[in-house]
């Protein structure tokens, strides 16, 4: 047997019992995350209602026969839940119901991660990388790291990649080129429905030689226009097909993200994360958790400065960060509640 | 770039159902046919289900793969079986309530003897086909015997899943990670009749090889909860999950299809619904019966010689009758 890393990880996923969870605990368990000899402890968190489901969920990540899954604990208890964490994937959150007001939506998501954020702060380690993947993203994102005033704002993120991903494959296919020819595309924002896809600064392979997308498309009125919306309006169109949310696409792009901290990013190549804006280069508002580009080394994202942005972009970028700015003074007033 | 091999074919039935989205990321990531072998998906499933299966093509392409070079949705099997160098069959009818077993049989002969003979009609002689669908070992008998001009080796079916269940519940008694147990068996049908026998297993205990009933110290778990759990896992997931284990079954399916693909490890052997013609265990003929076998270039072999206690070779015996039970009614209605 090769001899493995000594320590074991421990990582949590929340939501554990649901459809995200179940795309994504097996390629945590397998390897593609943290490394093939690092071993790991995962930790499944989710309501007491779904105990018995979770159960099963441990029966068949036993009969994967994973060498490198050392130990699974199913719990409902945040103390169980948040102990000694290296990593943290909140995939569960309050979903929105039939004639939900945004506003309540906001409201139970905030005792949520007010919680959980709390229960970091209480009991994992202050090195621990939190990913949040539950929406809205960007706001519970910000109210957890709120929650957890002694653990580094930088080690909070959420899920932009799936919506990076999304630009990447649009613009390959368009090109005729695999989806990995595609790099540099960033996604500015909110992960909803106002984010911005941009390809200013993204470039296509093709023969052999790097293209500016623009100009390798040659369809500048597709990217400033069709493309975004296909992109925004992705994940409804999934929805619409499958009748059920886009679960094996986002467990991918959940595995990229912590994957890219883990183990950092290519050179030259940047990917999309959200994370907190202050003293951020593009004017963008402080004090929210915002998609940039990044590039990751040691574990730690630096925003990729310096990328000119035209008035195309700068409007785009603005108006995401106002609907940002919204729902973050809405969450705080219920934190504070 | 690096230089890449010419994509190979590679069919899911039941594409756009539970099994088939666990599975098909796996294929098209590399972890099946090699992290630099690109991959042509082809995707089948019934008129009905079309619309659902945009949706899984979508989310392929979401994924931004290297290696999956297209992805065909289809509900024609000239489409989906034409140039196969892989088939998994996962489709199959599912048991309805108050549905006679008979029933059931003569639903999945229907689709299997169209599968076999389009297998037959359009696909690659080399083609290697996976049959996950159940009655699995009925299924693929029947696929066989309707594709006459491909070797009958070219087919099998899965009970990897209850060799890695079996693998795993050893590993948990002995305190042990899953791969430190080598060399369970499971004898037979993929059904409650299966046999998982660990007489020749061996566990890794400390860096020493030890023989599983002398790791384990507990011959009646092994004769008896052992077996039964292993058996009847499936029910005890659906129990739970309220759903079909279609992770696990996804990673047997991977595991299973990687063995055939690439071989199997020397002194290791693997758990495969094959064909028993010619097996020296004493198993009638003309069935598909798992056995445990080395693979190399894409061939298996049943691993001979392993001593059979009274114990074991009544478990082989009874398996092997329901199997030949299911494919003589299986036959009656292959010839009407």
């Amino acid at each position: 047997l090769p001899e493995l890393s000594a320590e074991p990880v421990r990582v949590l996923v929340t939501g554990a019992a649901g459809q995200i969870a179940y795309s994504l605990l097996f390629g945590i368990a397998k390897g593609d995350v943290f490394g093939k000899d690092q071993p790991i402890t995962l930790i499944l968190l989710d309501i007491t209602p779904m105990l018995p489901v979770l159960g099963g969920v441990v029966m068949e990540l036993q009969d994967c026969a994973l060498p490198l899954l050392r130990e699974v604990i199913p719990t409902d208890k945040e103390e169980v839940a948040f102990k000694d964490l290296d990593a943290a994937i909140l995939v569960g959150s309050m979903p929105r119901r039939e004639g939900m007001e945004r506003k309540d939506l906001l409201k139970a998501n905030v005792a949520i991660f007010k919680s959980q954020g709390a229960a970091l702060e209480k009991y994992a380690k202050k090195t621990v990388k939190v990913l949040v993947v539950g929406n809205p993203a960007n706001t519970n994102c910000l109210i957890a790291a709120k929650s957890a005033p002694s653990i580094p704002k930088e080690n909070f993120s959420c899920l932009t990649r799936l919506d990076h991903n999304r630009a990447r494959s649009q613009v390959a296919m368009r090109c005729g080129v695999p989806a990995t020819q595609v790099k540099n595309v960033i996604i500015w924002g909110n992960h909803s429905s106002t984010q911005y896809p941009d390809v200013h600064h993204c470039k296509v392979n093709m023969a052999g030689s790097d293209l500016a997308c623009f100009d390798a498309v040659k369809d500048d009125d597709w990217l400033k226009g069709a493309f975004i919306s296909t992109v925004q309006q992705r994940g409804a169109a999934v929805i619409a097909a499958r009748k059920l949310s886009s679960a094996m696409s986002a467990a991918k792009a959940i595995c990229d993200h912590m994957r890219d901290i883990w183990s950092g990013t290519p050179e030259g190549e940047f990917v999309s994360m959200g994370v907190y804006s202050s003293s951020n280069s593009y004017g963008v508002a402080e004090d929210l958790i915002y998609s940039f580009p990044v590039h990751i080394k040691d574990k730690q994202w630096k925003i990729v400065d310096g990328l000119a942005i035209n008035e195309f972009s700068r409007g785009k970028m603005d108006a995401t960060a106002a609907e940002l700015v919204e729902e973050r003074d809405t969450a705080v007033t219920f934190l504070s509640a």
